[in-house]
């Protein structure tokens, strides 16, 4: 016995050692290794999550979502319809000693648009088309056109430092302002940042972090119970059960069914209302998700995006409306093709199969087609003969209305089937309206006149789900993006 | 003996070739890596200027002949999805899978010849039916399963061992077992079974009348007779854990080697680091094809004729 509670004490002493060791410790499990720490260059999630960390915006968005100068000092200001003047603040190092200041933000915009330099990024800065300093501490940018969303663009783009980003190990070696430094890259196994004791903003707590890369969910969460990692990503509904925190928050992706408003039985506005009222969203949201869903309010957008029209809701679940409806139509038992993939996205070809049996319930008859993916995405972009009904999931990461509504709500778009051209019309106004109030109350009737004529099914808004230990603090946000700032260790 | 290896090498080129050529066709037939790489909202004039970048817009005959100089190269061009030298990619990836391998195949063939041994001596005893029993098991049992298993057991519940990665000697354990179990199960299979043909031949009989020891007799004589099966399989499972089950084990373990980058490089149809994968691993079929037609002559030189 003696023996045996020595032994215990040594444990729990060296335990103890080794929580003190790292008290401000955190490792984070994300799903892809970085393809490179250039943060500029590519669109790739491992890169940003990581890089989110050691760079920063001008703009900057709270954990619900909202708009606040970054590295900007205040607002950027309209000085003419195609002019923004960005105010700087002062002071700013980046970690290599670089000064942050006008001449690093002119530098990063023309690296970014730079045709040569071949950003995978530039969809979301095409419409800038020059940067110019006008005195240390002020730049102005130029749009091809008035561009009201070049807030949200701006919070996309990372100033990098002009010297250091020359350097020809700049990917391998990235250098921000932000709150966390790059201490160690091993290729495969992980990344290493510490706190930046030199940041301008407020002092972060955690005081050094870890990523790994784990591809498998499985295995993300056994190293989270076994107690290696603190935060994964991504983690599957149902094994919220199993974590010591899970921790959702309602997320940018929206399974969504886009129905063919120019042909086949879809084509009457009665047979797509139709197919809204005949599907039981909440059960999805519970059935399918685990509860970690949220019904998508009769649009594409979640609520944190700009142009969300607070005043639509869902279509209720309503069989028997949706049974008159399409005897009135005259589409009982028409044949409705329902085209879809497998293991692209969470639960895709549940939710496919969910519905078309909804469907089926009402009286149509559902022709379930799942395609391996390639072959799916030709059916999404045959702009030619559009499929009845195409489930896809959109996500938005700029939170403005604009990207979703002209790849799938305007006429034309790469995934609409409507050929209305009053709600493209809208689309485009609010493209080039800079008054952000008017802006707002066009994207308010543009989601009003997709949704009573039922252009899509809309189905869920999807939560993003961590598994967090229970040793951390962090509360997640609703553009994704995991800021080790904002994490606190327990003592 | 040199002859016979140059012919073996001519027919590897031939096979090699061969499986390029059709990795080659397959993933351009099967894929579009311009609609999968891209965001799914990206315009059609992004998604063609991209697949100009990639060099894809032009005929697949122009293509093709650019590819094969690249083969004879051995420069794949950069990968689509990390956007460096394939060939790079792939010598990082490949140690991390040859050091699983040599692992898990060192594991079980170490293990399987006392065991198979020991359940040859006396057939249907008790050590001879457990252990067909546990073989069974180890056959049956699926790999991701199994090392999900593990994980569960001597990581999350015992804490005796890390879940996933590569930082220490500890990371290898969990998934050089896995690796080793259904090979091990496979190996005891043939080692018992032709250690039993052999122990009833006469010349056994004659060596225990003529009173050499019993291990000289089982080790020596039976056991080398037994091995061409033995050296057979060694082979073939060798062959399978690199082409095969490494993707299984790899993925479960996040054991950054070529299993996982074949599978990664799949999702995100980079053709380029495929193509580049595929070629590796063929040479390296080929190669121990080979070793074992040359071990085949060490182990019984009247093949040495053939």
């Amino acid at each position: 016995m003696k023996i045996r509670g020595k032994l215990l004490l040594g444990c729990f002493l060296v335990m103890a050692l080794a929580a003190f060791a790292n008290a401000q410790d955190v490792t984070i499990a994300i799903g892809s290794e970085p393809t490179t720490l250039d943060p500029q260059l590519r669109e790739d999630g491992g890169e940003r999550a990581v890089n989110d960390n050691i760079y920063e915006t001008l703009m900057a968005r709270t954990p619900k979502g909202q708009l606040i100068p970054g590295l900007a000092a205040s607002e950027p200001r309209l000085i003419d319809p195609q002019t923004w003047e960005i105010k700087l603040r002062s002071g700013i190092k980046f970690h290599n000693g670089e000064p942050f200041n006008a001449d690093a933000v002119v530098f990063s915009v023309k690296r970014i648009i730079n045709p040569k330099f071949n950003s995978e990024q530039i969809s979301f800065f095409n419409t800038i088309q020059d940067a110019q300093k006008v005195d240390n501490l002020t730049v102005r940018l130029k749009t091809d056109g008035p561009d009201p969303i070049l807030l949200s663009r701006l919070y996309w783009m990372k100033i990098v430092p002009p010297k250091h980003s020359m350097d020809s190990k700049f990917a391998e070696k990235p250098v921000g302002t932000g709150p966390y430094r790059f201490v160690q890259w091993d290729r495969g196994e992980s990344i290493t940042l510490v706190r930046n004791s030199n940041y301008w903003g407020t002092k972060p707590l955690v005081s050094r972090v870890k990523y790994r890369f784990i591809e498998e969910p499985g295995t993300r969460l056994a190293g989270l119970m076994a107690g290696e990692f603190d935060i994964i990503t991504n983690l599957l509904p149902e094994f919220t059960q199993q974590v010591p925190k899970a921790i959702h928050i309602l997320g940018l992706e929206h399974p969504i069914i886009i129905l063919n408003a120019d042909g086949g039985p879809t084509k009457d506005v009665r047979v797509r209302q139709a197919l809204n009222y005949a599907v039981d969203k909440d059960a999805l949201a519970e059935g399918l998700f685990e509860g970690f869903a949220q019904v998508a309010q009769g649009q594409l957008l979640s609520p944190s995006f700009f142009g969300y029209n607070p005043k639509v809701k869902a279509y209720p679940y309503n069989p028997d409306k949706a049974k008159q409806l399409l005897k009135a139509a005259g589409a009982v038992g028409a044949t409705v093709e329902l085209i879809g993939t497998a293991g692209r996205w969470l639960k895709d070809r549940e939710l496919v199969e969910a519905v078309a049996a909804y469907w089926d319930a009402v009286g149509v008859k559902t022709k379930v087609r799942i395609f391996e993916f390639n072959e799916y995405l030709n059916r999404l972009f045959d702009r030619k003969t559009r499929g009845d009904a195409i489930f896809v999931v959109s996500s938005n990461e700029l939170l403005d209305a604009d990207k979703s509504f002209s790849a799938y709500y305007k006429a034309g778009g790469i995934g609409s089937s409507n050929t209305d051209k009053q709600l493209a019309t809208l689309i485009d106004n609010a493209r080039s309206e800079t008054d952000f109030a008017k802006r707002k109350s066009i994207y308010h009737q543009a989601v009003k006149r997709a949704f009573d004529q039922a252009y899509f099914t809309w189905l869920l808004n999807i939560e993003d789900i961590y598994g967090v230990s229970a040793r951390v603090d962090w509360s997640g946000r609703v553009d994704a993006k995991i800021l080790v700032s904002e994490m606190k260790v327990k003592k | 003996m040199g002859r016979y290896i140059l012919r073996r090498l001519l027919h590897g080129i031939i096979v090699i070739f061969g499986v390029t050529i059709i990795v080659f066709v397959v993933t351009r037939m099967v894929g579009d890596p311009v609609k999968v790489m891209l965001p799914l909202e990206a315009t059609l004039e992004q998604r063609a200027a991209f697949e100009k970048q990639l060099g894809l817009d032009r005929p697949i005959m122009v293509q093709f002949v650019e590819f094969m100089g690249d083969v004879a190269r051995l420069d794949f061009g950069d990968s689509l999805w990390q956007h460096r030298p394939a060939m790079e990619i792939v010598f990082e990836k490949l140690p991390l899978t040859l050091v699983l391998t040599a692992v898990g195949i060192g594991l079980a063939f170490v293990l399987s010849i006392p065991l198979g041994i020991i359940a040859a001596l006396r057939p249907g005893g008790v050590s001879d039916r457990s252990t067909v029993f546990v073989s069974l098991i180890g056959l049956s049992v699926p790999q991701f399963w199994l090392g999900l298993l593990f994980i569960v057991v001597f990581a999350v519940q015992l804490h005796w061992l890390p879940t996933s990665g590569t930082a220490t000697i500890a990371h290898i354990i969990l998934p050089g077992l896995t690796m080793a179990l259904p090979v091990l199960a496979r190996l005891v299979m043939i080692v018992r079974s032709s250690m039993i043909d052999e122990l009833n031949q006469q010349y056994v009989q004659t060596g225990y009348a003529k009173g050499i020891p019993f291990l000289r007799v089982v080790g020596l004589h039976a056991l080398r007779n037994a091995s061409l099966p033995v050296a057979t399989l060694v082979g073939w499972e060798t062959i399978r854990a690199i082409a095969g089950y490494s993707v299984v084990v790899e993925t479960v373990f996040a054991w950054p080697g070529l299993g996982l980058t074949a599978i990664q490089a799949i999702e995100r149809e980079d053709l380029i680091l495929l193509q580049a994968i595929v070629f590796s691993v063929a040479v390296l079929v080929v190669m121990i094809n080979i070793l074992m037609d040359i071990a085949y002559t060490l182990i019984d030189p009247r093949l040495r004729l053939a």
